[in-house]
């Protein structure tokens, strides 16, 4: 079925022509990078922008940097570019952990980041890996740049701090510059490509505390803290992850949905939190599975 | 039988290379030019309302709309088995997405929006949304006019209910079989509605050209029956079948969803609209799921039992089918179950129910599986379950009963040949049934499971295949049929079975799909039946083009036809070994006698089938007296599966599937049904299953949230295992396997879980999820 409204299309070469139109058009506009949310919507006539404005052609956007101490994903930065970043896999490798799950190989070469948090459905895989990372949002509007610590950035159920006439330029993540382990434990319905049932990250570091963050069983991808605390730099013992996982119902509050129901979304993400932390902790430790098998 | 050449090796598909480069155009590929104007239907938003109004002013007055089409332009109705369906509704609509009305323009953009336009308005029904709420006292009746509704004689509709038909199977004396009985079980199993899913949605093109001929381009397995269909229901607009013509190339996949007709009518009416245009309409992914044919909802009602030695004495089966809003296909789905629900086992008493409920959700219909799947997943739970009463093992307590040739069915007719004791003992031995597997790591338990299938083609009685197939000057061979290749091999199966006769190699065939035209009647691509059918016509045709070279070798040169046999293309002598005639050449051209004429002429050949021992009738109140099943395929299974308990994620280790096919006519491609038909199976236990809201709307018509098994879902090792005891009707023994290699996956995977963990489930799917709550019950 094709995307039956008409509408406008404009491929800006640069922040300043894209900004341009954004605030010409308002809420009538609609930035495109990857695509892979907004076209479906329009095709289901659900979104219907009167101007879709594509970042593509924008220099500043593209590419990608990652150095111990800093990964910058450019806003155009894809989920196949950063599964295939040598560099990832060594300074951040829970994100390429995250990345390998999302969708499929055709989705993962046109899908962005930035396109998945803006999207910021409960569920997407990007939100709790940046959540343990403690990135920062870099967005540029009419009153110029700032930046959005992730842990402001989802204000609920598809909507974020992003103002209407602002785009991502870029997503930082301030990784550790020394060895850490982390585990992305997501839950599907089979084998193949899925949206998460539930998902827990794990960030372990070198001063043996822990981060935690549980995707699709909140309003929002959310950190959390009673567990990060509980943790402490104790060593993962067996009783202390006990301890975890009953905190786990204070953290979350998972609804039924046609994904899976209240009760299976409450029983598996203890489950899937004691995988995470040991898979995390077996991999700070230097050993573990390889980064981007699956735990469950 | 002499040793065969061709029938029985593993041909290189025929189709296969220009599937795999590209080449293949399916309807959608092809061009028509830019007369082509698009359809684009408008849908009804409630599962049961009355149409009031319908103004299609505004959408009529959008530039570039060229009509807008109503119920009330074409009141037919039409079907397969009963007539009980709607071109366009007229009234009254009966499932959310019916269509109620259709803009035809000449952009599908444009015939998008103008749908919008037409405004329709409805007064809401209550709607009618599972079997209990459709046979409760006081029901709102889905079809009033059900009873006046033309039907084939074997359907058994209720007056003044929403049961469309009900197939009673009565044999013997059921309470005495249960008071023979030491042990007796009775127990409810549900099984949800299920989607299709193949690759390639429905798209029909209809052109009603300026002489009146009405060709319809459209992705479908039953070609010869749309134009039979379309022929009938298009009479009143003075249309007859040879006004009609119907192609079909290849298609991307079936499954029993492109059999009959659905959509297609549609596209039949819409060129008729637009006298001159070529109109494509065509299905989204969205339409596919929501209004074709979906595999029908069970509810199913279980009574079994034996004696201490392990002998079924009685059977009791109360089915109720949710099949949607119109049941023309649907309710004969039904029926193949009510006749066939003891499944492959000998017993004596039966006492079979099988109702067809009208409901408020889209209609159901064929499926791979024919209704076979549904009724396994009760009926081989349970006989595990009698087993673990009875303490016998599982396995043997099937061997003991299993059907052979000659037992006689629960209708009355006699069991045909069957090496289902040979299947049973090559699945068990695979899967090393009765030893115990080590799972793999902690917190993980290894459970193993078995079942066994059979099925019936499910056809009328007079069903036919025909065949037509000529030479070529080089001696190569077209052949023209009608069955439809849809990935199952058919083509090649076809051109082998028409290289044995004449002894050419496969690659010298070339067969044809489908021009009602031109090509030789087949009535539908289902049931499993092609390549027996089918087949049998070929090789009909077959035998006809041999029979008339040798008549003319026997009239130029004498020798006589008792004595000629073809080997390596040519014509030989048993009598003159020194006698060679090449047929390039002759197959056209003839013989050239001393005098300078020539004896003979282009060579081809034509046959047909029908399975002329075959009758529907029989007493209406417990089926005996007819023989409507031409023959059962027969198989087991087994499985072994691991499962983690704390998540209920199982995966399956290996799994085997033995099945009699009579001859495998390319032992390749038997094996590719086996392992498909598995994977398909076992996602439908796995995770699929259709979702509906209290409003009778469908939550999941896509592949984010209805899935399908991808590489990564397939099971580590598949054993396809071929059983070959003849069926003495079928081209060289061979009988139908398409469908079969699905049914036994469901209930095995029940069978294992409760191996494993000492849980029975009996719902379908049985997910991770299911499984891992109800560890969690058992621990509380």
């Amino acid at each position: 079925m094709p995307i039956a409204h008409e509408l406008e299309y404009a491929r800006p070469e640069t922040i300043e022509e894209a900004l341009g139109l954004l605030e010409k058009h308002g809420s009538g506009a609609r930035p495109l990078a990857g695509g892979t949310d907004v076209v479906p919507a329009m095709r289901d006539g659900n979104l219907t922008p009167e101007i879709v404005i594509d970042l593509k052609a924008i220099p500043g956007l593209a590419g990608f940097t990652c150095d111990a101490g800093l990964v910058r994903l450019g806003a155009l930065t894809t989920f196949t570019d950063i599964i295939e970043s040598a560099a990832v896999l060594e300074h951040a490798p829970l994100l390429h952990e995250m990345a390998v799950t999302v969708a499929s190989l055709g989705v993962r070469n046109r899908a962005t980041v930035a396109g998945n948090i803006c999207s910021a459905v409960p569920s997407c895989d990007s939100g709790t890996i940046l959540l343990v990372y403690d990135a920062s949002v870099h967005v540029v509007g009419p009153g110029g740049e700032r930046a959005i610590p992730i842990a402001d950035w989802f204000t609920g159920p598809k909507r974020t701090a992003l103002g209407e006439a602002e785009i991502v330029t870029s997503v930082t993540l301030p990784v550790p510059s020394d060895w850490h382990g982390g585990a992305y434990v997501k839950l599907g319905r089979y084998g193949g490509e899925d949206l998460a049932q539930a998902s827990v990250a794990v960030l372990a570091l070198s001063d043996g505390s822990c981060r935690v963050a549980f995707g699709a069983v909140a309003a929002t991808p959310v950190r959390a803290p009673k567990i990060e605390a509980l943790l402490g730099s104790a060593d993962l013992t067996d009783a202390l992850i006990e301890d975890a996982k009953k905190l786990v119902s204070e953290e979350t509050s998972p609804i039924a949905d046609i994904r899976a129901s209240r009760e299976y979304r409450e029983h598996m993400l203890p489950v899937m939190l004691e995988r995470g932390l040991r898979a995390a902790a077996r991999r700070r430790a230097g050993g573990g599975p390889a980064y981007g098998t699956r735990h469950i | 039988m002499p040793e065969l050449k061709y029938v029985g090796t593993s041909t290189t598909r025929i189709d296969g290379a220009e599937k795999v480069t590209g080449a293949t155009r399916y309807v959608d590929d092809l061009d028509f030019g830019p007369d082509l104007l698009h359809a684009v239907v408008v849908e009804s938003p409630y599962a049961h309302a009355r149409i009031t109004a319908i103004d299609k002013s505004a959408a009529e007055a959008v530039p570039g709309v060229v009509k807008v089409i109503t119920g009330q332009d074409f009141p037919y109705r039409f079907g397969l088995y009963m007539k009980d369906r709607y071109v366009l509704a007229l009234d009254r609509v009966r499932f959310v997405g019916e269509q109620v009305a259709a803009v035809i323009a000449r952009d599908p953009k444009i015939a998008q929006r103008a749908a919008k336009l037409v405004e329709v308005t409805y007064e809401e029904l209550p709607p009618i949304l599972d079997q209990a709420a459709s046979v409760c006292d006081g029901a709102d009746l889905v079809h009033p006019g059900l009873y006046d509704y033309e039907r084939v004689p074997w359907f058994f509709p209720k007056k003044d209910t929403n049961i469309a038909h009900w197939r009673k199977t009565r044999k013997g004396d059921v309470e005495k079989g249960f008071e023979e009985a030491d042990v007796v079980l009775e127990d409810t199993y549900t099984v949800p509605r299920y989607a299709h899913c193949a690759i390639e949605p429905h798209v029909a093109v209809g052109l009603f050209d300026q002489s009146g001929r009405l060709t319809l381009w459209t992705a479908s397995q039953s070609p010869h029956t749309q134009r039979n269909v379309f022929a009938e229901t298009l009479a009143p607009l003075g249309l007859s079948h040879k006004d009609i013509r119907v192609i079909s190339p290849l298609i991307g996949g079936g499954f029993g969803g492109k059999a009959g007709v659905t959509m297609e009518v549609l596209a039949a009416v819409f060129a008729i609209a637009v006298k001159g245009h070529p109109v494509k309409l065509r299905w989204t992914r969205e339409q596919e799921f929501g209004n074709t044919y979906q595999r029908q909802g069970l509810h199913a009602e279980l009574k079994m039992g034996a004696t201490s030695d392990g002998t079924i004495t009685a059977i009791e089966y109360t089915m109720h089918w949710d099949a949607g809003a119109y049941v023309e296909y649907g309710a004969n789905v039904v029926n193949a179950v009510g006749l066939s629900a003891t499944g492959p086992y000998r017993i004596p008493n039966v006492k079979i129910d099988s109702l067809c409920l009208y409901t408020n959700l889209p209609p159901g219909g064929p499926y791979r599986g024919f209704g076979y799947s549904e009724f396994h997943f009760g009926l081989e739970s349970h006989i595990n379950r009698l087993a673990a009463k009875l303490g016998i093992d599982p396995v043997e307590f099937r061997r003991k009963n299993a059907i052979v040739e000659g037992d006689t069915l629960a209708y009355g007719a006699s069991m045909n040949p069957s090496g289902l004791i040979e299947a049973i003992d090559k699945a068990a031995e695979a899967v090393e049934w009765g030893k115990a597997h080590e799972p793999s790591g902690p917190g993980k338990v290894v459970g193993k499971g078995f079942s066994l299938m059979w099925k019936a083609p499910a056809m009328p009685p007079n069903a036919g295949s025909a065949a037509f197939l000529k030479f070529s000057e080089d001696g190569s061979i077209n052949i023209s049929v009608s069955g439809m290749e849809m990935g199952q091999g058919y083509l090649t199966a076809i051109a082998q079975i028409a290289a044995e006769v004449l002894s050419i190699p496969p690659e010298k065939i070339r067969v044809e799909t489908p021009d009602t035209d031109r090509n030789a009647y087949e009535w539908q691509t289902v049931g499993s039946h092609v390549t027996w059918g089918c087949g049998n016509a070929v090789r009909d045709a077959a035998i006809e083009a041999r029979d008339r070279m040798f008549d003319t070798v026997h009239r130029a040169l004498g020798y006589e036809v008792d004595d000629l046999y073809l080997e390596d293309e040519k014509v030989k002598c048993r009598t003159a070994p020194e006698f060679e005639l090449p047929l390039p050449g002759f197959v056209i051209y003839g013989i050239q006698m001393e005098d300078g004429t020539f004896r003979g002429g282009p060579v081809m050949g034509s046959g047909a089938f029908m399975p002329e021992f075959s009758s529907a009738l029989s007493d209406p109140e417990t089926s005996q007296g007819g023989h409507p099943n031409v023959h059962y395929t027969v198989g087991a299974a087994g499985t072994i599966l691991e499962i983690d308990k704390q998540t209920g994620k199982m995966e399956i280790l290996k799994t085997a599937l033995a099945v009699d096919v009579g001859q495998a006519i390319n032992p390749d491609l038997v094996k590719g049904q086996i392992v498909g038909g598995l994977l398909q199976g076992f996602a439908t236990v796995l995770y699929e299953d259709m979702r509906f809201d209290e409003h009778g709307r469908l939550l999941n018509p896509n592949f984010t949230d209805y899935k399908i098994p991808t590489a990564l879902d397939a099971p580590r090792e598949v054993v396809p295992i071929i059983v070959e005891t003849a069926q003495p009707d079928g081209p060289f023994g061979a009988r139908g396997v398409g469908e079969h290699t699905m049914i036994p996956a469901a209930p095995m995977i029940a069978n294992a879980v409760a191996d494993a963990l000492g849980v029975r489930l009996k719902s379908m799917p049985i997910t991770a999820e299911k499984v891992a709550l109800a560890v969690e019950a058992e621990k509380e």
